[in-house]
C-alpha cells in the first residue's frame, strides 16, 4: 500500500514539474524595464570584471533587443545597457555599430549618433565608426547640411587602415552633392591615382558628373588635380576625360 | 632510556575554556632493554603522557628526557590507528621511510623486511583500506619500527584484536625485546601485560601510583596482577 | 628535503584521488556548450565571450577546488588521526605544512593546466587563430589561487571545514575590491581610521592589480613589468600565509 502511495506520489510531482514547465509561452517577452546600474557601480565593485560585465550585459541587449523588437517594441533600457557596454569596455566594436540600428528602433537616434561618436574617439583607427557616423549623419541629420555631414565622416573613414574603396567614393559623391565641388573633384582624383580599374571609372564618372563643360571653366576646375595628383595620373585621367572613355 | 620527570599538563575545555588538568605530576623512568607496561584505568593520563614524549602534545611543565637522538630514533603506534587509505601496504611504508630521509634501495630493502617480520608480506600490494583489523596493527607497527628505533611507544596495541591477532603482536613485542630494544606500551589486558613487561607503572588521576618491576608487584599481590591493579589504584 | 617531497606526493596522490580531475571535465563540457551556443546570441562575437567568460569559469572552478580542498587538507589529517603518523617522526610543523601546500598546489596546476589548455584549443577553433595569452592569463588566475589556498589552509587551523571555505571565497571577493580598500584610506576622519584603513588594505591580497582580460580580448597591451611585479607579490603573500598556517598549526595539540 505504501509503495503505491509513493508511486502516485511520484507520478503526480512528476506530472506537475514536465506540466508547469510544458505550458511556459516559448516567446513571452520579459518586462521592458530591466534594471541596469550605472557603470561607475561595476568600475568601484568590480574593476578586474570590466570587461566580463560588459560581455554579460552585451549578450544580455543583444537577448533584450531580440525579444522586443518584433513584440512590443518598448526598448526602454537598451539605451542603458549599451551606454553600460561601452563604458565598461569602450574598445568593444559591436555594441557601437549594432547601436546605430537598435537605438534608433529605441526612438534614440541622436544618442546612437552620441554613442558612435564617443566610439570614435575612443578607437580612432576603426574605419567602421565614422562610416556609421556619416550613415547616421545621412539619414538623420538637417536636409541643407546632411550630404557635406556624411562626406566629412566619410572621407575620414576612408583614410583609415581596412576601409574599403568604395568609403571614398561615397565621400567624394556626397560632397558634390553637398555643393562642394572643389572638395570633391580633389576626392576623385585621389581615388583615381589610389584605385583600380573600377574605381577609375568611378573617379572619371564622377568627375563628369561635376565638372564644367565649357573647355576653360573645366581646365580651370582640373587645376587642384593638377596640382594634387602625380604627373603621370594627372595625364592618364585627362585623357579619360576627353575620351570620354572608361579607362 | 626514557625519563619522565613531574610532568605537568593541563588543557582547556568547553565554551568557556575551563582549565582542566590531566597530568599532574608524573614521574617515571624506563630502563634501556625494559619492556614497559603503562597501565591504568580510562582517563588516567596514559595516552597523554605518551603524546608529550612523542611531541603531539607539549607538556606545561616538567621534563621528558628521552636519552636518545630525538624523534629519529623513536616509533610510535598511536591508538586506534588510521592510515592513509588509499596507499598499499607497501607504499605505506615506503612514505614512512622517506619520512625518516631513507632514499632508493636501502629503503625498499627495510619495507620488504619488515612486512616480512610483520607477516603482511603476501599483503604488501594490498591496499590498506582493505586490510583486516589485526593487519592494521601489524602494519601500524610496522611502520613504528621503519626507522629501527631504539625506543617503540605502542598505544593500546591489542585493543580490538582477535586472539590470533593478539598472539601476532606479542610475538613481535618478544622479537624486540630479543633484540634489545625499549618497548613502552599502554595496554587494559593485565594478563598480556603479566606476559611480556619486565616493568610496569599503574597510572590514575594523572598520577602515577606505583612503579616498578612486575614480579615485585606479583611478590605483593599473590592473587595476581588484576588484584595489585586494583589495590593500587584505589588507594 | 625527501620529507618534504614524501608528504607532497602524498598530498597530491590524496587530492588527485578525490575526482578533482572531474572538473576540468565538467569545465570542458561547459564549453562545448558555450561555444555552440554562444555564437547565435552574441552577434558573432563568440570569440571574445569564448576567452573572457572562459577565464571567469576558470577563475571559478579553479576557486571551488583550492578553497574546498585546501580548507578540508589539514581536517582531514587531524580527524582521521593519520596526522599522527606524519607529526611522531622527525617531520617539523612549518615542513608538514608547506609540504601539504605543494602537493596541492601540484594538483591545483593539473587542473588549471587541463582547463586552461582545453580554452585555448577550444578558442582556437572558434577564433580560427591561437591566443597565447589565455595561457598567461590562466598562469596568472593560478598565483591568485596559491594565494587562496595558502590563506584557506591557515584559517583551516583555527576554524571549522565549512567556515574556512566560506572565509576563504571571502577572501577571494575581498581581493577583487583591493582598489575600492586603497581608497578608503584618503577618507579616514583621524590618522587613527587611516591607518586601520591602511592595515586593512594590506592584509587583504590584492588580486586585481591586474587584469589582463582585456588584453586577451584585444582590448588593450599587457603590461609585462607590473605583471612580473604581480607576481612577485602573490608569491610573497602566500608564503607569509603559510608561514602564518605554520604558526598557528604548530600550537595545535592533538
Amino acid at each position: 500500500m505504501r509503495r503505491v502511495v509513493a508511486i502516485v506520489v511520484v507520478l503526480v510531482c512528476l506530472a506537475a514539474v514536465i506540466g508547469f514547465q510544458g505550458t511556459r509561452e516559448v516567446n513571452a517577452a520579459g518586462d521592458p524595464r530591466v534594471f541596469v546600474p550605472s557603470p561607475r557601480f561595476f568600475e568601484r565593485l568590480a574593476p578586474s570584471f570590466r570587461t566580463t560585465i560588459a560581455d554579460v550585459y552585451w549578450l544580455g541587449a543583444v537577448q533584450y533587443y531580440g525579444e522586443h523588437v518584433d513584440g512590443d517594441r518598448r526598448l526602454d533600457s537598451l539605451p542603458a545597457m549599451l551606454d553600460l557596454v561601452t563604458t565598461l569596455s569602450p574598445h568593444f566594436i559591436e555594441p557601437y555599430l549594432f547601436s546605430t540600428f537598435a537605438l534608433v528602433d529605441a526612438g534614440e537616434p541622436q544618442m546612437a549618433y552620441d554613442l558612435l561618436e564617443r566610439g570614435f574617439k575612443a578607437n580612432p583607427r576603426d574605419w567602421r565608426l565614422p562610416f556609421q557616423l556619416g550613415f547616421m549623419a545621412y539619414t538623420y541629420g538637417p536636409k541643407e547640411t546632411k550630404a557635406k555631414a556624411a562626406a566629412q565622416w566619410f572621407a575620414i573613414a576612408g583614410k583609415l587602415p581596412g576601409s574599403p574603396p568604395f568609403v571614398f567614393r561615397l565621400a567624394a559623391t556626397l560632397l558634390a552633392k553637398g555643393g562642394e565641388r572643389e572638395k570633391a573633384a580633389l576626392m576623385w582624383g585621389q581615388i583615381y591615382s589610389q584605385g583600380d580599374k573600377y574605381a577609375r571609372a568611378k573617379a572619371v564618372a564622377g568627375l563628369e558628373a561635376i565638372l564644367p563643360t565649357e573647355k576653360q571653366p573645366r581646365e580651370k576646375a582640373l587645376v587642384p588635380l593638377y596640382r594634387t595628383m602625380p604627373r603621370s595620373d594627372f595625364d592618364a585621367l585627362v585623357a579619360d576625360l576627353v575620351a570620354g572613355t572608361t579607362p | 632510556m626514557l625519563m619522565i620527570a613531574d610532568l605537568h599538563k593541563e588543557v582547556r575545555v568547553g565554551f568557556r575554556r575551563r582549565k582542566v588538568e590531566i597530568l599532574k605530576g608524573v614521574d617515571l623512568e624506563v630502563f634501556e632493554g625494559d619492556v614497559f607496561g603503562l597501565l591504568g584505568p580510562n582517563g588516567a593520563g596514559k595516552t597523554t603522557t605518551v603524546k608529550t614524549v612523542v611531541g603531539l602534545m607539549r607538556p606545561t611543565s616538567g621534563t621528558v628526557d628521552l636519552g636518545v637522538a630525538g624523534r629519529q630514533q623513536i616509533g610510535y603506534l598511536p591508538e586506534n590507528p588510521y592510515f592513509y587509505d588509499y596507499l598499499s601496504g607497501r607504499e605505506f611504508l615506503g612514505l614512512c621511510g622517506r619520512l625518516f630521509g631513507q632514499s632508493g634501495g636501502a629503503r625498499r630493502g627495510h619495507v620488504e623486511a619488515l612486512l616480512a617480520d610483520v607477516g603482511l608480506e603476501g599483503a604488501g600490494d594490498l591496499h590498506l583500506r582493505k586490510y583486516s583489523k589485526g593487519m592494521l596493527q601489524r602494519i601500524g607497527i610496522a611502520q613504528a619500527l621503519i626507522n629501527d628505533p631504539q625506543l617503540v611507544l605502542l598505544d593500546e596495541p591489542m585493543t580490538g584484536l582477535d586472539p590470533v591477532g593478539r598472539l601476532e603482536v606479542k610475538r613481535i613485542i618478544d622479537r624486540l625485546r630479543e633484540r634489545g630494544r625499549t618497548v613502552l606500551f599502554n595496554s587494559h589486558i593485565l594478563a598480556d601485560v603479566a606476559e611480556l613487561c619486565t616493568r610496569i607503572a599503574i597510572m590514575a588521576d594523572g598520577r602515577v601510583r606505583w612503579q616498578g618491576r612486575v614480579a615485585d608487584a606479583l611478590a605483593e599481590s599473590p592473587e595476581g596482577l588484576d588484584a595489585f591493579f586494583m589495590k593500587v589504584v584505589q588507594r | 628535503m625527501t620529507r618534504l617531497y614524501a608528504v607532497a606526493l602524498n598530498t597530491f596522490k590524496e587530492t588527485i584521488r578525490d575526482r578533482i580531475l572531474g572538473v576540468i571535465v565538467v569545465f570542458a563540457l561547459l564549453m562545448i556548450v558555450a561555444s555552440l551556443w554562444l555564437g547565435s546570441i552574441s552577434l558573432g562575437q563568440e570569440a571574445r565571450m569564448m576567452k573572457d567568460l572562459g577565464l571567469v569559469a576558470v577563475s571559478l572552478f579553479g576557486l571551488v577546488v583550492a578553497v574546498f580542498v585546501g580548507a578540508s587538507l589539514l581536517h582531514k589529517e587531524i580527524e582521521k588521526r593519520t596526522v599522527f603518523v606524519i607529526l611522531s617522526k622527525p617531520v617539523g610543523r612549518a615542513q608538514f605544512i608547506f609540504a601539504k601546500f605543494l602537493g596541492l598546489a601540484v594538483t591545483l596546476a593539473c587542473v588549471l593546466a587541463g582547463m586552461g589548455l582545453f580554452l585555448f584549443l577550444a578558442d582556437w577553433i572558434v577564433a580560427g587563430s591561437p591566443a597565447p595569452l589565455l595561457l598567461a592569463a590562466t598562469a596568472l588566475i593560478y598565483l591568485q589561487l596559491l594565494v587562496i589556498v595558502a590563506v584557506t589552509m591557515a584559517l583551516s587551523t583555527v576554524t571549522s571545514t565549512i567556515l574556512a571555505s566560506v572565509l576563504g571565497i571571502t577572501v577571494f571577493a575581498a581581493g577583487q575590491l583591493s582598489r575600492s580598500a586603497l581608497s578608503l584610506t584618503e577618507f579616514g576622519q583621524s590618522a587613527a581610521m587611516k591607518g586601520l584603513a591602511w592595515v586593512v588594505y594590506v592584509v587583504i591580497p590584492n588580486l586585481n592589480a591586474v587584469d589582463v582580460k582585456p588584453a586577451v580580448v584585444g582590448e588593450s597591451s599587457p603590461d609585462w613589468a607590473l605583471i612580473a611585479a604581480w607576481a612577485g607579490y602573490l608569491g610573497a603573500y602566500a608564503v607569509l600565509a603559510l608561514v602564518l598556517a605554520s604558526w598557528l598549526f604548530s600550537r595545535k595539540e592533538f
